[in-house]
């Protein structure tokens, strides 16, 4: 008996010591990190979408950078960096491959980038002037034919490029491209620097996994969708000398895993960390870059709805969330309290408008004199025997919306709401159903090129896809339609203000808080700025500081 | 093997202390199981505060003598919603757990026992049960009845019986051909009473014990379908919940997830102690 | 024999059928589809006539009755079809997540048994003496945490702490796997080193084991010779079911440890509705299952001839 026991209790130790000798190959791994690093190059140089446990560093005159990104995964619409499919083209600007013809800049205007200059010749006519001196990494340079092919292709196969577009004709000549299109498009030069509009060279074509040739200041070398990318330095970039020799871009769905992973060192920039984890990294040793964006945490009232058809009821909401404190205590100050669609770096955005302040006293007025009165004493406002229930739609796939329900859910119970919360997954059905909710909070993206039409015409129109609630204003109708045969910018920034207020001053929406979005990276690592479109991160500009320097 | 010393007189006597030792440990456990279950049933009247009670200027406040558990992201107190999150989490783990394993063992036992067509019928549909991905099944619930914890119960009750069924099964297989068995049914028992008298008294240990140690596990399995609008919804406290959703404050604000998980610790531990002692008390009742 | 072995797998005919029906019907009630999901995760508005465009594309425009039978017309000819996500092949990308759910299930299954069938004999011997109530709280607590917990902590002490495993997994590797091997191995091993607690319990109650002890055998013979062989039954049906659960994958430690299998390819494909790759995971299941089962049936009988097989019958 005992001999047997001894027996087990060997067979435990031989177990351990198996384990312990993985250990050791790890320690062997690990203690090669602080070194030069040898290995791990030749390991990652013969295994292409593997990397060694040792990113940054820089050995000799390779320099080499490890970025680890919670977004560029199948489910987030980005299974490799081919532009023209689905959200790929996020990827393909994102990690240096491609670049569009124009661009944003901070104050989210447009620039040109692989164009030159443009000329709005008529309505449906735009003749665009290309650089001369970019070439793609296959080495075609980038002219008016490369273009035309690249867009033909775009609008051949992306369905939301093709409604955007609207292209009737592309003509090449020399270094110029002429779009006709089949309407005006006054926005045609803010959707050619959506990410669908990266140039790709189409005679190199798309590899089976997903790789392209674009004229960004990194080639991508290989592709395994929801694992790895790898990039090399383009050598003949047009726009200054890339920095980093090879860079691999890791997709860490998780965000404890990532958080984990920046902190043993294994990546050396981050994109999309959990908010809880920020407090680990706030000190010398790491870097935060930030900017808010144009990803709005929003309501909707429905006007279907007994309750929120009461401007009283809709108006006591707006008043009865204390967005502030939402976003200092629960975002711990990762965003912006919003007033209405678009942030403060929009010159249209921020305080251009004006809405209600948070003010449960005023709210409770509001409501008392619109006849809502707590009468069983019960903590709940009733009118006509109808109790003052909310039924909050909303999903838990953005971490903040669901924190924002719970928040909103205690505010507003102090005025005397009763907000029952639906968080599921399910809501895309649901919202359909205007007599299943009352507010639905979602996160939309309000501006992805800049321009402001796109957010109304989605949500708040009589003709509008996301228009669940059935909100119907008609000074609004009668702008929208202003809007759509305006094609000076000013103008229409003019007209995006009286839109927005419009909205507002019917509560029929909420607006939040804007996301900050923010990267984290070793302090080694410089170069890395967050850019209000959160379209550029890897650039010509990244760097990670000499080895000796850690 | 000193248990079983001795010469026969012995022996008695040692099965005879054992006894009183298990006696003695089941009205222990049975103790504390029942003052777990009293505190689910009168958790709101034993909360030191109001657990949906929310202070964002006290968000996060490590454990003290105000808040011996912290204080959650929203500022509310731990320990009252670790308290009230009994209620929630005991009840509907408990019912889960007790449809699984009874409606399982039944069915496996009669596939056991009877075989034929409907043993192959009935083990082709616990194929495809467990072939089947238990999320789209969830979903389809979540889409067709809405959301609620009760529905979570039902979506994870269909998809998780095949497995006590299988337990049930092959017990019975290998208990069927036993000479006591074969006497019983030669004395003229029927079926359900050989059933309830021979076959399920042998195979309760094992289902006994996988229900038992499932308690924990259901709880994390509702608290994952909460996604889904199914399970429990905010404000409403759940242990599983508040795991998983303060996973990513583990190295910075431990205490958020570590309470409920000492609770879910302690509870699973009281009723295993308590089902392995009921257990022990039958042997020694059969032996 | 032979006889039934072939019947038995021709089981999986209707079984594939059912499950692959049912997960059909289900996505179709379940209500969503891809395109939506698309479009919610990226955060864009797309317009009717986008989102129609794209419908049809697919052929999800069809009625489900259609589709299904497009499937099943296509898988008959061995064709599974394209991801409606990343558009590859759904036969190869599932192929090439398989090497790594199989060596996980390997090395998990592995260190369980090690862990478990010891302990919980050991257990069982000193039944209600201190070492058992210590192994028995050891897995009530490995059964009280959920694997997430485990994993990080785990990440924690042995990636950060003491740097000895990477936090991302590299590859193929055994270094890589040791983590995610052992957050599923100490979960399954509190659950079965009761099984197997409870199990040896019941033989130990036995009459023959008294008798055993009276005719003076001793108790390390048969405990090892009788007691072991009886709770083989009980370790086998354990063993069928979490090989079957984790041949499936574990998509929570999968997408923790970046660990590339199945389990996290099906949960994906399940959010994003992505058809034809949760039919792939569908038929994969159901193959696992009617093959396991079978094994577990045939070993029964080998370890006790007692059992006759259901179709057996002479």
């Amino acid at each position: 008996m005992k001999k047997k026991m001894m027996s087990m209790m060997l067979a435990l130790g031989l177990l351990a010591s198996a384990l312990a000798g993985c250990g050791g190959g790890g320690n062997s791994q690990s203690a090669s990190q602080n070194s030069a690093n040898q290995n791990a190059q030749s390991q990652s140089a013969a295994q292409g979408g593997e990397t060694g446990a040792d990113p940054g560093v820089t050995s000799g005159e390779t320099k080499r950078l490890v970025w680890g990104d919670t977004t560029f995964n199948a489910e987030n619409g980005e299974p490799d960096i081919n532009p023209h499919r689905d959200s790929s083209g996020w990827a393909c600007i994102r990690y240096g491959v491609g670049e569009t013809l124009f661009r944003f800049s901070d104050a989210m205007e447009i620039e040109p980038w692989l164009a030159q200059s443009y000329e709005n010749v008529d309505e449906l006519t735009w003749k665009i002037t290309l650089r001369d001196d970019v070439a793609f990494t296959s080495g075609r340079p980038m002219d008016g034919e490369a273009v035309k092919e690249c867009l033909e292709d775009l609008v051949a196969e992306h369905e939301r490029a093709a409604g955007d577009l609207q292209i009737a004709e592309i003509t090449a000549e020399g270094q110029t491209v002429t779009i006709r299109t089949e309407e005006p498009v006054p926005a045609l030069i803010n959707f050619l620097a959506d990410p669908y509009g990266c140039i790709i060279d189409m005679q190199a074509g798309v590899t089976e996994d997903g790789i392209v040739s674009g004229t960004g200041p990194y080639r991508a070398v290989s592709l395994v969708t929801d694992t790895s990318l790898e990039l090399v330095k383009n050598e003949n970039y047009w726009n200054g000398e890339p920095k980093i020799d090879e860079i691999t871009v890791r997709t860490i769905t998780d965000g404890d895993t990532l958080t984990m992973a920046l902190q043993s060192g294994e990546i050396d920039a981050a994109y999309g960390m959990p908010y809880a984890s920020y407090p680990l990294f706030e000190n010398d040793n790491y870097t935060f870059t930030g900017c808010a964006t144009s990803r709005v945490f929003f309501g909707a009232m429905n006007f279907e709805s007994e309750i929120t058809s009461d401007p009283a009821v809709r108006k006591a909401i707006a008043m009865g969330i204390d967005k502030e404190s939402f976003v200092e205590t629960l975002l711990d100050g990762n965003g912006y309290p919003a007033a209405g669609v678009y942030p403060d770096s929009f010159t249209f955005g921020g305080d251009a408008v004006t809405t209600e302040t948070y003010d449960p006293e005023g709210a409770a007025e509001i409501l008392e004199e619109a006849g809502w009165v707590d009468t069983d004493g019960d903590g709940i406002r009733e009118k006509d025997g109808q109790p003052l229930t909310l039924r909050w739609l909303t999903y838990p796939s953005r971490q903040e919306l669901p924190l924002l329900a719970e928040a909103a859910q205690a505010t507003l119970g102090a005025i005397g709401f009763d907000v029952q919360i639906n968080n599921t997954a399910d809501h895309n059905r649901i919202r359909t159903d205007t007599g299943a909710w009352d507010i639905y909070f979602s996160a939309m993206v309000t501006a992805p090129t800049g321009d402001p039409e796109y957010f109304f015409a989605y949500h708040c129109l009589d003709s509008s896809s996301n228009n669940d609630g059935h909100y119907h204003s008609d000074r609004l109708e009668e702008l929208a339609g202003q809007m759509t045969q305006t094609f000076d910018a000013d103008r229409r920034g003019e007209l995006a203000v009286e839109m927005q207020q419009v909205i507002l001053d019917d509560n029929a929406y909420v607006f939040c808080s804007h996301l900050r979005m923010s990267m984290i990276s070793k302090s080694s690592v410089a170069g890395l700025a967050a850019h209000p479109c959160d379209y550029y991160e890897i650039t010509a500009d990244l760097d990670i500081a000499d080895s000796s320097a850690r | 093997m000193r248990r079983n010393a001795g010469s026969s007189a012995a022996a008695g006597i040692a099965r005879k202390r054992k006894k009183n030792h298990t006696k003695l440990r089941l009205i222990i456990f049975g103790i504390l199981v029942l003052a777990l279950l009293f505190t689910a049933v009168f958790a709101e009247h034993i909360c030191p505060y109001d657990p949906n009670r929310q202070d964002l200027a006290n968000a996060l406040q490590a454990p003290s003598l105000a808040h011996p558990f912290g204080t959650d992201r929203y500022g509310r107190d731990m320990l009252s919603r670790v308290i009230a999150g009994s209620q929630t989490s005991i009840f509907s783990a408990l019912a889960l757990v007790a449809i699984i394993s009874v409606g399982g063992t039944v069915i496996g036992v009669s596939c056991g026992y009877f075989g034929g067509i409907p043993d192959t019928v009935v083990m082709r549909i616990s194929d495809i049960c467990l072939a089947f991905p238990g999320l789209v099944f969830a979903m389809a619930i979540a889409a067709v009845l809405n959301g609620g914890v009760r529905n979570a119960v039902l979506a994870l009750a269909v998809v998780s019986w095949p497995k006590y069924s299988r337990i049930a099964r092959s017990q019975t297989l290998a208990v069927r051909q036993a000479e006591y068995i074969s006497a019983a049914r030669l004395a003229g028992d029927s079926p359900f009473q050989v059933i309830f008298r021979h076959i399920l008294p042998n195979i309760l240990g094992p289902v006994l014990v996988t229900a038992m140690l499932d308690i924990g596990t259901m709880m994390m399995e509702i608290a994952g379908l909460s996604f889904l609008g199914l399970g429990a919804q905010p404000p409403t406290a759940e242990w599983g919940s508040m795991m998983s959703g303060g996973r990513s404050m583990l190295q910075t604000y431990p205490w958020v997830v570590l309470t409920p998980g000492l609770a879910i610790f302690v509870s699973v531990a009281l009723f295993n102690l308590l089902g392995d002692t009921v257990r022990d008390s039958m042997d020694s009742g059969n032996a | 024999m032979k006889k039934y072995v072939i019947r038995r797998l021709l089981l999986l005919i209707p079984v594939l059928l059912g499950a692959t029906f049912l997960s059909f019907a289900m996505m179709s009630i379940a209500g969503s589809d891809v395109v939506v999901q698309r479009a919610e995760a990226s955060g864009v508005t797309l317009s009717p006539e986008v989102l129609a465009a794209e419908r049809a594309k697919l052929g999800l425009d069809q009625p489900f009755l259609v589709q299904y039978f497009r499937w099943l017309g296509e898988f008959l000819t061995g064709d599974l079809g394209t991801s409606y996500v990343s558009g590859n092949d759904v036969f190869s990308t599932f192929l090439s997540k398989l090497p790594a759910t199989l060596l996980l299930t390997g090395t998990s299954v592995l260190l369980t048994v090690v862990i478990s069938v010891p302990l919980g004999i050991l257990s069982a011997v000193k039944q209600n003496r201190l070492t058992d109530y210590l192994i028995r709280i050891c897995s009530f607590i490995g059964n009280s945490l959920p694997n997430f917990f485990v994993a990080l902590v785990l990440m924690y002490v042995f990636s950060i702490h003491f740097p000895v495993f990477p936090v991302i997994s590299n590859g193929l590797s055994l270094q890589s796997a040791a983590l995610p091997t052992l957050t599923l191995a100490i979960a399954m091993s509190a659950k079965y080193l009761r099984q197997v607690r409870a199990a040896v319990l019941e033989e130990l109650n036995k009459e023959y084991v008294t008798g055993a002890k009276a005719r003076g055998v001793r108790f390390s013979v048969t405990l090892w010779k009788s007691v072991l062989r009886a709770c083989l039954v009980t370790i086998l049906t354990l063993l069928a079911l979490s090989i079957g659960s984790l041949l499936g994958g574990t998509a929570i430690v999968e997408s923790i440890f970046m660990w590339d299998g199945v389990g996290k390819l099906a949960v994906d494909a399940i959010n994003m509705r992505d058809y034809p790759m949760i039919q792939a995971y569908v038929v994969w299941m159901a193959l696992i299952y009617v093959v396991i089962n079978l094994i577990t049936d045939l070993s029964y009988r080998i370890l006790d001839p007692r059992i006759r097989l259901g179709g057996d019958k002479t």
